[in-house]
């Protein structure tokens, strides 16, 4: 893997770049495919990330010294679970409407491969700052990777931006690819923009080298 | 040492699980009555929006729960399942609440019907969880807006939702793009709804 290639890199071109969570790891897909077809749900899906991300990760570290390696998966998943709660509750009680569009999507951050990834990788042999940054650099790299998801799914799809019409594609020349809002678009998507981004790191590899 | 002994894991875990319960609950117990009141506004909402005349855009949380209060009055035996809107004791509206399986998961709306119990003043959904930028579209104006004015049809189901460019009938209206099983599900919801309520009333109203 890169880790190894780019070791003297800090924790934050790690988790962005070379070791981006969605085109390089490919960790929380589910949640990739699920939310991107409306970039105002994939910007609250992603700062509900970057919160229990970096603060599952930090709490898992403050923790590391005491808990028994045999049941830390068990310790993990309730720290992620208690701040996912949290999160839910928070849009539960402040922004109903848009807990109503994510329906069951932050209830599933629990089960997010990155959250627990990085807490195992990471959080667990890791001083607590530098669990934390970890964790909100991981979380980063998977907001811009679904941010550009969304933003093409919903032009090309919808017409719109942000619920704005975007000129052009929202006028009667632009017939709406509806196949980008729905699920297959998302797989679409994502594909195309691992293939680019892994080959753009391929092509600076070989350049470093 | 206290970690090597074979009942540390239990009781740690044990520990962390209810002080991390302990926060949980408090949380929810302070946010509890927010949340239900967003529930409880999200449907008094769409009673108002579905009801002639009064809602409007930009009313805050507690104007809008003030003229829910104030022109709605809840069902009696005489409107079945629906809210009412009186003016001088006359009923000049009904707010039939209706419910049923979505695409994804349950719908709910309300329903907007002339005293006359034949045109529909509106139509708005406080509950749905379909596809976002398809079925999901089915809560948005453009879509509900067609209902207005519609009459309820006497032969045959009381409303259609027909697909996209086909011609419509003073009881139909047009199905969003790309949304096929939503609207269909969506028209059953309706004309259930719909035809259970009528044959409530008006029995109760032979019965008279």
């Amino acid at each position: 893997m890169t880790a190894k290639t780019s070791r003297s890199k800090s924790i934050i071109t790690e988790g962005l770049w070379y070791n981006n969570p969605v085109f390089k790891q490919v960790l929380g897909i589910c949640s990739t495919l699920a939310v991107t077809n409306l970039v105002l749900n994939t910007l609250v899906m992603c700062v509900a990330l970057i919160f229990t991300l970096s603060l599952s990760s930090f709490t898992v570290s403050v923790l590391r010294e005491f808990t028994p390696r045999n049941i830390r998966m068990m310790i993990e998943t309730l720290i992620i679970a208690f701040y996912v709660i949290i999160v839910d509750v928070l849009l539960k009680a402040f922004w109903p409407e848009m807990s109503g569009n994510l329906g069951p999507y932050v209830g599933l951050i629990i089960t997010n491969c990155i959250v627990m990834g990085r807490c195992e990788a990471y959080g667990n042999s890791n001083p607590p700052a530098k669990a934390f940054i970890d964790g909100f650099f991981n979380a980063l790299g998977y907001t811009f990777i679904l941010l550009i998801i969304a933003t093409f799914r919903e032009i090309l799809g919808m017409g719109t931006f942000l619920g704005f019409a975007v000129p052009y594609f929202s006028g009667p020349n632009w017939d709406k690819w509806i196949i980008m809002v729905m699920p297959p678009g998302a797989f679409f998507m994502l594909a195309i923009v691992t293939w680019i981004f892994r080959s753009i790191q391929a092509v600076k590899e070989d350049k470093a080298k | 040492m206290i970690r090597k002994k074979a009942w540390f894991p239990v009781v740690y875990m044990f520990c962390l699980t209810a002080f991390f319960s302990t926060i949980v609950i408090g949380f929810t117990q302070v946010t509890g009555e927010r949340v239900e009141a967003n529930e409880k506004l999200s449907f008094e909402k769409a009673v108002l929006a579905a009801l002639p005349g009064l809602y409007e855009k930009n009313l805050s949380r507690l104007e809008l729960h003030k003229r829910f209060t104030e022109s709605v009055s809840p069902p009696d035996n005489f409107s079945a399942a629906a809210y009412t809107l009186r003016q001088n004791g006359q009923i000049i509206a009904y707010a039939l609440p209706v419910s049923g399986r979505g695409f994804w998961a349950p719908i709910k709306g309300v329903i907007g019907i002339k005293a006359d119990k034949k045109t529909i003043t509106g139509i708005a959904f406080y509950q749905q969880n379909e596809t976002p930028g398809l079925g999901a579209e089915i809560a948005k104006a453009a879509f509900t807006e067609q209902f207005r004015g519609k009459t309820i049809s006497t032969d045959g189901p009381p409303l259609n939702i027909k697909r996209p460019g086909a011609v419509l009938g003073d009881s139909d209206v047009h199905a969003v793009t790309g949304a096929t099983q939503t609207s269909t599900r969506l028209e059953k919801i309706i004309n259930d709804g719909l035809e259970e309520w009528l044959s409530r009333t008006t029995t109760q109203g032979n019965a008279k």
